[in-house]
C-alpha cells in the first residue's frame, strides 16, 4: 500500500540539499517559494480556514480522494517520485564506476561522472514531458492536450514555478550551458527510438507518456519540447539568467564550487530531489483546493 | 577457558536499548488515519461516484472574466470544476461546481440553510467560502484567496454563475 498523502506532507524535509539548492533559486522568482510543509499547515495555509472541524472535514476528503485510484493523484505522485529516482540510480551507477579514479572536487565529487551531453538533455526533455503528464493527471486536461498546459503554464506559481525553475537551471543551464534549449532539440531530432528506450529516466517514466510505442513517445516528447521552448527561452531571458549568477547564488547555500560544472550537474543529480519534494507540495496544494470547494 | 567476550554482547545490548528507547516513543495516530483506513480497506467507497457528472460539463455554467478579473481554469476532473479569479496577477478567488452525488453530507447540510441566494439555498462557511446548492445536486462555491475579496464580493460573484442553466443539467 503507498504511503498515505498526509504522511508524504508531513515527512518533507524543512532543511538539507533539496531544500537549499531549492533556496538558492530565490533569486530567480523571488519570494514565489515558501517550503511549505506538513499536511494540516498546507491546509491552514492554502484554504485560509482556522475552525478545527472544517479542517479535519477539509484534510478527510482530500485523504480520500487521493486514495481514489481513478482520481490519477496517485499516479502523478508515482510520476514525480520516479523521474527523481531515475536520475539518483543513475548518478549512483555512474559513482560506482568512477570510484577510485581521483577526481578531487569537494571529497563527494570524486565519486561522480558528468553525464554525456546526450543523456542530459534526454533527461531534461523527459523530465519536462513528465510535468505535463503529471499536471494532466492532477488537474484533468486530457493527457495529449498540449495547448491547455501552455495556457496553464502562464498560471504557474509557487511550487509548480519553482520546479520549473529548478529544470531549467539544474537540468538545463548548469549541465548544458546557455544553448541547453537547441543542445535537447537537435538531440531528440537525431535520437532513434531504441536509444530512448535505453534512457534511464525514460525507462523510469516511459509507460504514462502518451504514444502507442517508443517512436510515438519520442514524437508527443520532441512535439512537447518544441513547444514549451519559447516560454524556457522567455524564462531564461526574462529572469537574466546565466550560468554563472545560478551557479553563483548554489555557492551561498551549498557547499559547491565552480569549476567542472559538468560535475556540479551530476551532484546535483544525485542529491536534489526537486521533483518529488515540490511535486508533493503540488499536489498537496490541488488536493486540498478541490477537497475545500467539495465539502 | 573462555574469556568474557564484549563483542558478543555489545551488540544485542545496543539493540535492545535502541528497541526500548523507539517502542517507548511510538508515533501518535494522525488525525486523518481513520479516513485513511476507511478510504483504503476493501470494497471502500471511492471518493468520486461512478455516475458523478463530467466536470467538463460544469464548464460552461461558469462566470466570464470582466471587471478586472481574468478567469483560468485550473482543475477539471470528475464531478468537479474549478477556475480561478485574478486581478492584477494575483489570485483573488476560487469558482467551484462539484456533484454531490458523490458525497451526499455536502447537500445535507444546506437542509439546515434558512438563507437563500438567487433562490437556492445558502449559506457562508468557515472564514471564506460561500456556497448554494442547485436543483439538490449541484454545490456552487466562491472562496475568497485574498482579504480583499470579501464575503459581499463572494455572494455577488456566486450569482454571475448560471445557476438556472445548471438546474436543467441532466
Amino acid at each position: 500500500m503507498s504511503k498515505p498523502i498526509y504522511e508524504l506532507v508531513d515527512e518533507l524535509p524543512t532543511g538539507g540539499l533539496t531544500v537549499m539548492a531549492l533556496r538558492s533559486l530565490d533569486f530567480v522568482i523571488p519570494g514565489q517559494w515558501q517550503n511549505l510543509v506538513g499536511f494540516v499547515n498546507t491546509i491552514r495555509t492554502v484554504t485560509g480556514e482556522t475552525d478545527e472541524s472544517l479542517i479535519q472535514q477539509i484534510g478527510d476528503r482530500a485523504v480520500y480522494l487521493y486514495n481514489d485510484k481513478s482520481q490519477g493523484y496517485q499516479r502523478a505522485m508515482w510520476l514525480y517520485q520516479t523521474v527523481d529516482s531515475a536520475a539518483t540510480a543513475l548518478g549512483y551507477a555512474a559513482a560506482a564506476n568512477k570510484v577510485g579514479e581521483g577526481i578531487s572536487f569537494l571529497g563527494f565529487l570524486d565519486k561522480l561522472t558528468p553525464k554525456p551531453e546526450k543523456a542530459q538533455s534526454i533527461d531534461l526533455s523527459v523530465k519536462l514531458v513528465t510535468e505535463l503528464v503529471a499536471f494532466c493527471q492532477i488537474n484533468g486536461i486530457p493527457g495529449d492536450s498540449i495547448g491547455d498546459f501552455l495556457a496553464a503554464l502562464g498560471d504557474y506559481s509557487g511550487e509548480s514555478l519553482m520546479r520549473m525553475a529548478a529544470l531549467v537551471c539544474f537540468d538545463g543551464l548548469i549541465p548544458l550551458g546557455p544553448s541547453f534549449i537547441e543542445k535537447a532539440l537537435s538531440t531528440l531530432g537525431a535520437l532513434s527510438p531504441s536509444e530512448l528506450e535505453h534512457n534511464q529516466t525514460f525507462k523510469g517514466v516511459g509507460e504514462l507518456i502518451p504514444g502507442n510505442d517508443s517512436a510515438g513517445k519520442l514524437n508527443f516528447i520532441t512535439q512537447s519540447f518544441d513547444s514549451v521552448k519559447g516560454w524556457m527561452s522567455d524564462f531564461v531571458s526574462s529572469k537574466g539568467l546565466t550560468q554563472e549568477n545560478v551557479v553563483d547564488n548554489l555557492m551561498k547555500f551549498v557547499d559547491v564550487s565552480k569549476d567542472k560544472l559538468d560535475y556540479l550537474g551530476a551532484f546535483l543529480d544525485i542529491t536534489v530531489k526537486y521533483y518529488s519534494h515540490t511535486g508533493t507540495q503540488t499536489l498537496a496544494r490541488r488536493l486540498i483546493e478541490r477537497a475545500v470547494a467539495e465539502i | 577457558m573462555t574469556g568474557f567476550n564484549w563483542r558478543r554482547v555489545l551488540a544485542p545490548l545496543l539493540l535492545s536499548v535502541l528497541l526500548l528507547v523507539t517502542g517507548c516513543t511510538p508515533k501518535a495516530p494522525s488525525q486523518f488515519s481513520q479516513a485513511q483506513q476507511e478510504s483504503t480497506r476493501k470494497g471502500a467507497q471511492p471518493a468520486v461516484a461512478k455516475n458523478a457528472e463530467q466536470g467538463s460539463s460544469f464548464n460552461k455554467f461558469f462566470p466570464k472574466a470582466g471587471d478586472g478579473y481574468e478567469r483560468v481554469f485550473t482543475q477539471e476532473k470528475k464531478g468537479f470544476s474549478e477556475a480561478k479569479l485574478k486581478k492584477d496577477g494575483k489570485d483573488m478567488a476560487m469558482l467551484s461546481i462539484s456533484d454531490t452525488i458523490s458525497l451526499p453530507v455536502a447537500a445535507k447540510k444546506f437542509e439546515n440553510s434558512t438563507t437563500k441566494i438567487a433562490g437556492y439555498p445558502a449559506m457562508e462557511i468557515g472564514n471564506t467560502q460561500t456556497a448554494l446548492l442547485v436543483a439538490n445536486r449541484y454545490q456552487v462555491k466562491v472562496l475568497s484567496r485574498d482579504p480583499s475579496f470579501t464575503s459581499a464580493d463572494r455572494k455577488a460573484w456566486i450569482q454571475k454563475f448560471d445557476l438556472n442553466g445548471l438546474s436543467r443539467l441532466k
